[in-house]
């Protein structure tokens, strides 16, 4: 134990930094690269984002027998894990990794082997399959002490986390965070805050630690000011032409998401933010002649970001804002140090994938608004079923009340196999020609 | 049948509600004079447009139900009761309400996904006040606990003599057509009328064994299209441990324990049901329960009978499937999109199922 702590440490605090300090000497002087057409100058920050996740990944390899490991979805109230020492990973990260990486399809059939259908959400297959082969692109996985799922962004993560608790029979801490019609109810909220002592409770035996209340405080209070940044970095996409594309976003919310409540999410906030209002400031833009802009519904296709990314730029169109980057970025505000677990529970359960469809009409309603948005694109993402029940009917919304026009795009957020690239970009170029 | 049924409440000054699935407190209903009617698709093709209003890609009950409630199927009905059940359906809650499809009253109801706890049980008593509250809006007239108690005894009745009708199987002579005919009809009839036919049917309950065929358990989402129970008739086979979230998951294990006050006996109901996907709980936990119910009934075979996109119970196949390999028992698995009715190959499969299962299960 004591020697893998160290060496846990020792990765953490000295390889991992020399590595990366490494890595960046010998790309010193190169800049962050040269504009390549269709898109502005890469920004500079993507480099500390790679630097942030290698750290986080690799010293997850030796996390293990070392220090707690939690595996956590993306909604799940973390602030309670960190003082604890919990290392904590992300499997829907993780997912979105291997989709980038191609990996999906090789892990997806793995877990279709062990039984799970194919018609289940691509994240929990290629976790599922990585845990049955031990494949990642990450290196390794640390196996969990701890499994923590919320069912704010779904149920799918439900039913996903007690599958991983059978395998790795570890406790499961679940946070059900009822689905929210309108405001949540106040017997809701008291049940989601009671829920948060209780993990406290689980979280304490797990780690062998007694939680420090001036340390919950603390990270509530960086986890707001994270969610602060973040959104402030979003808003810097109103600027036209906008410094970023939604499409980068996707990428950088990687901290907000599974280092939120830390010091290091933060500070990487404040350069990404300042970076992208020195662009502002010198009129330069995610891509290099924006003429349209657009909102993205949903998560991204990952494995086709760079492709998709290149069609809609080439022809002047730039995705400006996105309802999942925003989501990140607006339920976190009412985090309240002055009480953790009660302005967490209203936080949590305040998410955009557990609220009502016409709460999501007037979100997207109002990003076109701010943002200039003249046109939105809803990725019909067949692994996502709660957040494309209601798009078809959200698109039409949209363009009678708003006067935006929309685009269905049929897809998946890992699945390659559920793509057809023809067919998807025949739509997408006829949607194009409505803004000739 | 169900229309005769709404129409002869709403005579009797009764309000009525439609139901989708899974769980829900019918007993609250039953109290507050409410009528209740389970949609459970319904199966076939949709009925009207409005099922293209959801993607493909979701299960055909949301589908259909939606498609159901926008033409009108449901307009003789005062209000719609969502639980909160899957993904799906909480989309379908907010979709048909907000967006068109129901315009009358919707009711929602949340149960708790996390398993039993302090945190859990009060929030259920919660929901049961919520819900009771809206229920006395619509009916004009508040819960009153004495018919809540009556309520809870006239369901505890029926649920004892489904659960007597299902665990001695065996030694009920009437075909599985007739008996989940019969089980089904509770989903609409007045819980009066379903308890007198329960109690007939009861009554034929042998001392002996009568069921000849082969005996399987089935697990899933609703026996549909029930043409499946005749195929396994026609082959042989008869249900004897049933796991539909439909039918056997909904009669409690035991009697929940009485605290005096009937809205915590109805709370305490939640917890003492058997374990489904839909309201999570331990993996483990429910394969213990499936192969107890296998092993105590009997049966020589499972069927896994499930819906196509219907994530609950597709999330829990695996471990169905290593669970059963390990005890040697045989399994099929079936995946339907709420058909109106069974094609030829699935028939064929069924049969050969069940050649097979017999087949062992003479072996020396």
């Amino acid at each position: 134990m004591i020697a893998r702590r160290v060496r846990y440490e020792i990765v953490s605090r000295a390889i991992g930094p020399m590595l990366v300090a490494m890595e960046r000497w010998r790309r010193r002087g190169r800049g962050a690269g040269r504009p390549e057409a269709p898109f502005g100058p890469p920004l500079e920050s993507t480099r500390k984002l790679k630097e942030l996740t290698t750290l986080q990944y690799l010293a997850g390899r030796f996390a293990d027998g070392a220090v707690p490991v939690a595996w956590v979805t993306s909604g799940f109230p973390v602030e309670a894990l960190r003082p604890l020492g919990f290392h904590t990973v992300y499997p829907e990260n993780h997912g979105a990794i291997c989709s980038v990486k191609r990996m999906v399809p090789e892990l997806s059939e793995a877990a279709e082997r062990e039984g799970y259908s194919r018609d289940l959400c691509g994240y929990a297959r290629a976790d599922l399959g990585s845990v049955a082969t031990g494949r990642t692109p990450v290196g390794r996985l640390p196996r969990p002490d701890l499994l923590c799922c919320c069912t704010n962004i779904c149920q799918t993560v439900l039913y996903w986390y007690r599958a991983l608790a059978a395998h790795f029979r570890v406790p499961l801490v679940v946070i059900d965070a009822p689905f929210v019609y309108g405001e949540a109810q106040p017997h809701v909220l008291a049940y989601v805050a009671d829920q948060l002592r209780g993990l406290t409770e689980t979280a304490e035996r797990v780690a062998g630690r007694k939680l420090d209340r001036g340390a919950l405080v603390e990270t509530t209070r960086l986890a707001r000011e994270g969610t602060r940044l973040w959104g402030e970095c979003l808003r810097a996409g109103r600027a036209r032409p906008s410094p970023w594309t939604g499409f980068d976003s996707f990428f950088h919310l990687a901290p907000i998401v599974a280092m939120r409540g830390t010091r290091e999410c933060n500070a990487y906030y404040r350069m990404l933010r300042d970076e992208l209002n020195d662009r502002v400031a010198r009129g330069v833009g995610g891509i290099a002649d924006e003429r349209v802009r657009l909102l993205w519904d949903n998560l991204p296709i990952w494995f086709n970001l760079r492709d998709l990314s290149t069609v809609l730029a080439s022809n002047g169109f730039n995705i400006v804002c996105t309802t999942y980057a925003n989501a990140w970025a607006e339920a976190g505000s009412t985090f309240d140090p002055a009480d953790p677990e009660g302005s967490a529970a209203r936080a949590y359960v305040h998410v955009l994938l557990n609220r009502d469809l016409p709460y999501k009409l007037s979100i997207m309603k109002r990003l076109c608004r701010e943002y200039g948005a003249a046109g939105a694109i809803f990725h019909s993402d067949r692994s996502c079923k709660p957040y494309s029940i209601g798009q078809i009917d959200l698109m039409g919304r949209l363009a009678s009340e708003a006067g935006v026009k929309g685009l269905l795009l049929e897809a998946d957020h890992a699945d390659p196999r559920s793509w057809s690239q023809a067919q998807a970009y025949n739509r997408l170029h006829a949607f194009m020609e409505l803004f000739a | 049948m169900r229309e005769a049924t709404i129409s002869a409440r709403k005579k009797l000054g009764h309000k009525t509600v439609v139901v989708l699935p899974v769980h829900y407190p019918r007993e609250l209903f039953t109290a507050m004079d409410v009528h209740t009617v389970e949609l459970w698709g319904p199966p076939g093709p949709p009925r009207g447009p409005d099922a293209g209003r959801i993607q493909a890609y979701a299960c055909a009950v949301v589908r259909n139900a939606l498609a159901f409630l926008a033409s009108g199927g449901a307009d003789a009905v005062d209000a719609v009761l969502f639980p909160h059940t899957c993904d799906s359906i909480q989309g379908l809650a907010t979709l048909a309400p907000d967006f068109g499809g129901w315009g009358k009253p919707a009711l929602r109801f949340l149960h708790p996904k996390g398993g039993d706890g302090i945190a859990a049980r009060a929030f259920v008593r919660a929901e049961l006040s919520f819900l009771a509250e809206r229920l006395a809006a619509l009916t004009g007239r508040p819960l009153a606990l004495p018919r809540l108690a009556g309520a809870n005894g006239l369901h505890a009745r029926i649920d004892g003599l489904r659960r007597d009708l299902l665990s001695r199987r065996a030694f009920l002579d009437m075909p599985d057509p007739a008996l989940y005919r019969l089980l089904r009809r509770g989903e609409y009839l007045a819980p009066e009328d379903h308890l007198a036919e329960l109690a007939v049917a009861a009554s034929g309950l042998c001392e002996e064994r009568v069921q000849r065929g082969v005996p399987l358990m089935v697990t899933g989402y609703a026996p549909e299209p029930m043409t499946l129970l005749d195929a396994l008739a026609s082959a042989g086979a008869f249900v004897a441990a049933d796991d539909y979230a439909a039918v056997g998951r909904r009669i409690p294990l035991s009697p929940p324990a009485d605290g005096g006050d009937p809205l915590d006996t109805l709370a305490a109901k939640a917890f003492v049901m058997p374990p489904c996907p839909t309201r999570g709980g331990d993996q483990d936990v429910r394969m213990e329960y499936l192969e107890t119910v296998y092993r105590r009934s009997g049966s020589a075979g499972l069927i896994v009978h499930v819906q196509k996109f219907c994530e609950p119970e597709l999330f829990d196949v695996p471990a169905i499937r290593r669970r059963f390999a390990r005890i040697d028992a045989p399994l099929l698995f079936l995946e339907g999109e709420f058909e109106a009715s069974l094609s030829g190959r699935v028939v064929t499969l069924l049969e050969a199922f069940v050649e097979m299962v017999d087949a062992r299960r003479r072996a020396p």
